[in-house]
This record gives C-alpha cells, sequence and structure tokens, in this order.
C-alpha cells in the first residue's frame, strides 16, 4: 500500500555545543521540561499530524534514544498501520555506510524509504522544540505543486545572519538560499523541516551520489541544487514557538521559558499532547521541611529542601537544607544536604554530596550525565 | 505459577466509592490502584497467566486501568489474562450447573505447577517466590500468608489463624466470633499458594458437592481440613474494608517509613503510565508534607494531603489531610479538611469541606460542590 507521507527524523547529531550533557547521548535524546527527551515534541507532532510511518536515523551514542523510541508504544507507533524505525548505520558489499550529512543520511536508507512507498518524505531534525502540524504543511506543499518545501520562521533581522535564509518571491516561492549571509535579504530562517516529493528527490540523490556529485547537505547542497535546476521551491510560514535547544544557554533558557511561560508552547493542551516515554514511579514526596515555588517537579522525586523556579526530572533527590534555584535537574539525580545550586543543568543521575556548592552565576554550570562531585569517601 | 485475583466479597463500609468499581480498583497513593500491588507480586515472580473474578457490571474500571496489560508485560506472546464473573459462578451454581468449569479450564490451561490466589483488600508487597520457596520445603498442601496485627486493622469477618508452634494451621475463626481478647492477631491476608493439580481436584469436587461458590471462601474453609501452613509477612499491610481504613491507608504513604518500605522495596510496584506534563507549583503555592502525581497545577496550599493526577488547587485554595483523586478542581479560596473527593469533583471557590479523621467525608464522582458540607457527626 503506498503511503502518503514518510517522516525521517535525522537524530544522529553529536551536539558537541552540549558538552557534557551529549557526551555519552544523543542530542536529540537530550532531556527537556521534566518529562521529555527533545526528540519526544518531533515524533509526537508527527503523530498528532497524523503520520503513521517514521524512520529515525541514528548514529551518534544510540543507546538511550534507541531504548528510549523502543517499538514506538508511547507515541501510539506500535499499532497495525503504524511503526517507528530506528536506522542505523550499516555495512554492505559496497563498504560502511556511515552518514556523512543530512541528505547523505537519506540517501543511505533508500531501501527503506522505497520499501515504505511514501508519495512524500518529510524530513526533521529531532533537536527543536515546537509544535506544529505537518499535515497543513503537506497541504500547502500538494496544492502548489512544488517539489520541495521548506518550513521557514521570521527571525528578529539582527539575528538572521545566524541562520540558513530563504528569499522568496511574493509567491512564497524560495528563489535564493543564503547560509548565515553577512546581510541578510531576509529574515525567513530555515528550520530544518523539508517536505521533498520522494520520485524527484529520489532521482536527484541517486544521480549524484552515481556520478559523484556533492550531495551530502540539504542545506548546503540540495536545496540550491532544486533552486538552481529551476525546481519548485515553496516556503512554508510558521509563526508559533519554536526553540532551538542546540548550546547549553539556549537549553537552560529555553528549559526556564517552559516553567515561566508554560503558555507559549501550551503543552497542557490535550489536542496536540506531547507524549514522552513515561517511567513507573510512585508520586512525588514534597516533606515538611521542603520548599517548592515557582517549579516543575515530577514522580518518583523526594524533595527535603528548598526548590525555587526550576525543573527536577523523575526520581530525583534533593536532602534537606539544600537550595536549588533556576537550575534544570535531571532523571536520578541524587542532591545531598545543605547543596546550594544555582543556576545550573545537573545531568542524569549524577550525585552531588553534601554541603557543595554549584553557582552559575557567571556561565551557567553543568554537572555531567553521572557524575559524581563532591562526596568524599572517607578511608578513616 | 499463575494467579487468580479474587474480587468476590465486597464491603458496604466503602460506599459510595465503590459504587461503580470494584474494590481492587480504588485509588491509592495518587496513582495506583489496589489491584496493582497483587498484580505486581505475581508479574515480580515471573507470573504471566492471571485471571480475574469479578462482580457483574463493576469492570469498567478493571479494563480501563489494565488496558492491553502492557506496564505489567501481560502483552507479550504466551501471557493471557482471564476475566470470570462472581455472579455467573452463583447463578450457575443456583441452576445445579458445574460452577468452577470456567476457573478449572483456566488452571488446565495455563500449564502451570503452582497457582497463587490474591483476596482484593488487603494492600501489600509481598515476594512470591521465597513463598514458593517455603511452599516447597514443606509437606502442606496450603501455604496461607498473614500477618499479626492489632484489632483496630481488623475487618469483623476476616479470618483469624491459630497457629501450631510449626506455624501449622490449627484453627480458623471469623474475627466477629472470636470470645477471647489478644494484642496482636494472625491475619489471613488471604493469599493462598497450592499446586495447580491440587487446586483442579478440589475446584471439581467441590462443585459436585455444592461448596462455596467464593474461592476465598473454600480455601479458608480448607485450611483446616488439609495440611496448611502459614508464612508470616513483616512488611507494610493495610486492610481496606471500609472508609476510614482507606483513608488511614492513603495517609500511611505520608510516613516516609511505610512510603518506602511498600513503593521502594526490592518488588517494584507497577501500575498504568499516563502521559502527562511535570506538576507546576506556581509562586502563590505552599506545599508541605504531601504527595502529588503529575498534571497537577498547584497555586495554592496543600498541607498533608495526597494529590492525584491532573488536579489544579486554585489561589487561596487550602487542602489539608485530605486524598484528591485525579482531575479535581479546588477553586479560589475554597477549604478542604479530613476530604476524599473521588475522581472529577469541582469543589467551588469559597466552599468549605469539612469532615474528621474518624470520617472524612467522601465526595462522589463526578459531582460539583456549590455549597459547604461538614460532615463526620454520625
Amino acid at each position: 500500500m503506498k503511503n502518503e507521507m514518510l517522516a525521517m527524523i535525522l537524530a544522529g547529531g553529536k551536539g558537541t555545543r552540549l558538552g557534557k550533557l551529549t557526551q555519552n547521548i544523543a542530542k536529540p535524546a537530550v532531556p527537556f521540561g521534566g518529562r521529555y527527551r527533545i526528540i519526544d515534541f518531533t515524533l509526537s507532532n508527527c503523530v498528532n499530524s497524523g503520520i503513521k510511518n517514521i524512520g529515525v536515523v541514528t548514529q551518534y551514542q544510540p543507546l538511550i534514544l534507541n531504548n528510549h523510541i523502543g517499538n514506538g508504544a508511547s507515541w501510539g507507533l506500535d499499532r497495525l498501520d503504524s511503526g517507528v524505525t530506528i536506522l542505523q548505520p550499516y555495512s554492505n558489499n559496497e563498504g560502511s555506510k556511515w552518514f556523512e550529512g543530512t541528505s547523505h543520511a537519506i540517501y543511505q536508507n533508500i531501501d527503506y524509504i522505497d520499501s515504505m512507498d511514501p508519495e512524500y518524505l518529510l524530513v526533521l531534525s529531532g533537536d527543536h522544540i515546537y509544535k506544529m502540524d505537518y499535515e497543513d504543511m503537506l497541504a500547502k506543499h500538494t496544492k502548489s505543486n512544488a517539489a520541495l518545501s521548506v518550513a521557514v520562521i521570521d527571525v528578529p533581522w539582527d539575528e538572521a545572519s545566524r541562520f540558513g535564509i530563504m528569499n522568496t518571491d511574493e509567491n512564497d516561492r524560495i528563489i535564493e538560499f543564503e547560509e548565515k549571509p553577512e546581510k541578510p535579504k531576509s529574515n525567513h530562517a530555515s528550520m530544518g523541516i523539508y517536505i521533498f516529493t520522494w520520485t524527484r528527490l529520489r532521482d536527484v540523490l541517486l544521480n549524484s551520489f552515481k556520478k559523484d556529485v556533492d550531495m551530502y547537505d540539504f542545506g548546503k547542497n540540495v536545496i540550491p541544487f532544486y533552486i538552481k535546476s529551476g525546481d519548485n521551491v515553496q516556503a512554508y510560514h510558521f509563526s508559533g514557538y519554536w526553540k532551538d535547544v542546540g548550546t547549553i544557554d539556549s537549553l537552560w533558557t529555553t528549559n526556564m521559558e517552559f516553567i515561566d511561560n508554560e503558555g507559549d508552547l501550551n503543552v497542557r493542551d490535550k489536542t496536540w499532547p506531547i507524549y514522552s516515554k513515561n517511567p513507573i514511579a510512585p508520586p512525588q514526596f514534597i516533606t515538611n521541611t521542603a520548599r517548592v515555588k515557582n517549579s516543575m517537579i515530577v514522580d518518583g522525586c523526594f524533595i527535603s529542601g528548598r526548590i525555587e523556579h526550576s525543573i527536577l526530572a523523575a526520581n530525583v533527590q534533593v536532602k534537606e537544607g539544600s537550595v536549588v534555584k533556576d537550575s534544570v535537574v535531571m532523571t536520578g539525580a541524587s542532591i545531598g544536604k545543605n547543596v546550594i545550586i544555582n543556576r545550573a543543568i545537573i545531568g542524569e543521575n549524577a550525585i552531588i554530596g553534601d554541603g557543595a556548592v554549584i553557582d552559575g552565576t557567571d556561565e551557567i554550570a553543568v554537572v555531567g550525565n553521572s557524575e559524581v562531585l563532591g562526596v568524599t569517601i572517607n578511608e578513616g | 505459577m499463575c494467579a487468580i485475583l479474587g474480587n468476590e466479597h465486597e464491603y458496604n463500609g466503602l460506599l459510595p466509592l465503590t459504587a461503580n468499581r470494584p474494590l481492587s480498583t480504588l485509588y491509592f497513593d495518587c496513582k495506583y490502584r489496589i489491584m496493582d500491588f497483587a498484580l505486581s507480586s505475581a508479574v515480580n515472580a515471573n507470573i504471566r497467566t492471571v485471571y480475574m473474578i469479578l462482580n457483574e457490571g463493576r469492570f469498567k474500571s478493571v479494563f480501563d486501568h489494565l488496558g492491553g496489560g502492557r506496564e505489567w508485560g501481560l502483552d507479550s506472546i504466551g501471557s493471557y489474562q482471564y476475566l470470570g464473573f462472581y455472579q455467573d459462578i452463583l447463578r450457575k451454581k443456583a441452576e445445579g450447573k458445574p460452577y468452577f468449569s470456567d476457573m478449572i479450564g483456566f488452571l488446565k490451561k495455563s500449564k502451570s505447577e503452582y497457582t497463587v490466589f490474591f483476596g482484593n483488600k488487603m494492600l501489600c508487597n509481598v515476594d512470591l517466590r521465597s513463598i514458593l520457596d517455603v511452599h516447597q520445603a514443606s509437606d502442606s498442601k496450603i501455604t496461607v500468608v498473614f500477618k499479626r496485627v492489632p484489632k483496630e486493622k481488623i475487618a469483623p469477618d476476616d479470618c483469624i489463624l491459630t497457629l501450631e508452634d510449626d506455624n501449622r494451621v490449627k484453627q480458623t475463626d471469623i474475627f466477629s466470633e472470636l470470645d477471647e481478647t489478644a494484642d496482636l492477631y494472625n491475619l489471613s491476608m488471604s493469599i493462598f499458594l497450592v499446586k495447580t493439580d491440587w487446586l483442579i481436584d478440589l475446584l471439581h469436587k467441590g462443585q459436585n458437592a455444592g461448596v462455596p461458590a467464593s474461592v476465598q471462601e473454600l480455601l479458608n474453609r480448607e485450611m483446616t481440613r488439609t495440611n496448611t501452613r502459614a508464612y508470616e509477612y513483616t512488611g507494610y499491610l493495610s486492610n481496606i474494608y471500609d472508609i476510614k481504613s482507606y483513608y488511614d491507608a492513603n495517609m500511611d504513604m505520608l510516613d516516609p517509613e511505610h512510603f518506602n518500605t511498600l513503593l521502594f522495596s526490592s518488588q517494584r510496584v507497577i501500575t498504568r503510565t499516563k502521559n502527562e506534563v511535570a506538576t507546576h507549583f506556581y509562586d502563590s503555592s505552599d506545599v508541605n508534607s504531601s504527595q502529588f502525581a503529575t498534571g497537577c497545577v498547584i497555586k495554592g496550599k496543600v498541607d498533608r494531603s495526597l494529590i492525584s493526577r491532573r488536579t489544579t488547587i486554585e489561589e487561596g485554595a487550602r487542602v489539608k489531610d485530605s486524598v484528591i483523586m485525579s482531575n479535581a478542581q479546588i477553586r479560589r479560596g475554597a477549604k478542604l479538611q479530613y476530604a476524599i473527593l473521588d475522581k472529577n469533583v469541582e469543589v467551588e471557590a469559597g466552599v468549605t469541606i469539612q469532615g474528621t479523621p474518624e470520617n472524612p467525608v467522601v465526595i462522589t464522582k463526578d459531582s460539583h460542590i456549590v455549597a459547604d458540607i461538614y460532615g463526620g457527626e454520625n
């Protein structure tokens, strides 16, 4: 049976700018908002948009990501007519197939895509926090008979030179693409979300790689090639909440915004739920020595300290006398007595010993996953 | 091993909470249902086949909770669950038909050497593997699990065991019929471990002889007729048979020791997972000695209470010593103390609901409370 649209989430990125936080996990698997991993937003958008089949391309440190996605049951993707497939690099007679760029990753998975036989291919990145209806984007794509649609968002002009900028004509047709232009001509930034008519992309990729034409990257190669070839490339304008969380600062800021302006993302909206793999954990326990203000906390937490303007993920323990302020504490972290944590991101399963001080006043402090800090081992 | 979860007996003292749901699906500690504990014990002991006896007209909540059994790992190949209705068994008995035939069919099909039976009201976290070890080492036909408890923790119709020195069951009595008093009683927890073949034989012969249609009653009776040994359980136990015992069991979880021994033991307690946002405590919130499930929005004051999923507590509202089931809306300035709110209750702004520790006020499911309620006088 022909599939209307297949989604491919490129989740192999290393996320170098997240430092310690991506030492042992892929960027899309980095936790967010106490309850989620970054990729949950993209996966949920797919499901809410009625997309039934999703390929997730992984490469860098895929263990936690693969475990998180599993058979897709958390997103309702384990049904008869739907599914999520994890695509990892593999080798064959032609050698190994490491993914060397965004479009190269699609090229290397042509067999999978062909087996799904889609009319359209939706390419996503899995490292942004946003809600978007891809079905609406597809409707516009088919209506305008485009070969490629690129989702764009208007960014402030003074930031435009940090993005891939799409210059459009009055009909939203993209006539020029500039990667990080010094003097931007428009502020329509590419969101890294593409809908391709599959037969055309398939031809482009097969022909180019056969002839050794550089076609490794969507932004650098594929989009310019389409424009040069006279293909109908359309811009799809998006105006909702959209955040890149690729740096420590942006990850921290976006988490803090999640507390302050929950409404911008409207995660409690039942018509567009954000799904995640939920742990089985007892309710959170706020004890009689705890003080909790302006914070978001989930199951399994045991809180005896002071929590101010922070996000605590599942099974976090904060002992008496400790203060956690303006911080993000990820799953399973254990914080001892009389600890002070200010403007920090504490990684999964980190252990912070009694009396430790983690102060990110000047620069957001980061404690890595499973890192042990300030625990003195008494050898006496 | 396979398991039978019996929910034959219901207590009027738990009404209205059990008006439309079996005792075994009563909510507990913000996110569990009572049956989770028996089911988790079974699954932790690698049991993959479960039979449930329910009462007619009260099974919606069971399906709602268990779904396909995914969380318990009961949805993989080789697992199957069966449901039987107690009224169906009673009806067949009245018609003179073989009333245990469904259950016997399940037991045969399960191909398991041992069967464990759980009653519906004992909240505990037992390790069936160690009970099985004890059972296998003895020559007894039945191993029954018991705990020594004071009289306040016993329902009038509970079964009390008198034991020999070697923990053999010598005598069984209904609690209300006991003459002498004691500090502690050997309360049968209605958990029985038997050989499957032996149980099939008992059910088979029993239905010809017209024995009680309740398996729990049948096994209670059999304890003094067959070589039965008692296994002492030392962990946390709550015996839930009326509103007060239900309320107390929930409040027990605010004691970190009870909470940790029941929910953080080596035996994992599994419940249905729901997709929820983190609970948001706003600047105006003031929370103390309380537990919360996810998806709540807390802007008011919460003290010594258990708050289930998706509850909203608005500014100026105060919830104290209360058990709030999921999806409650507590409006501005409402005041609750010693209250149990069933699911989907809305309490209007400024309304007071006041019970007593002995008689907490119960608000039924889907209620909209617009006027003050003072309870606990009865």
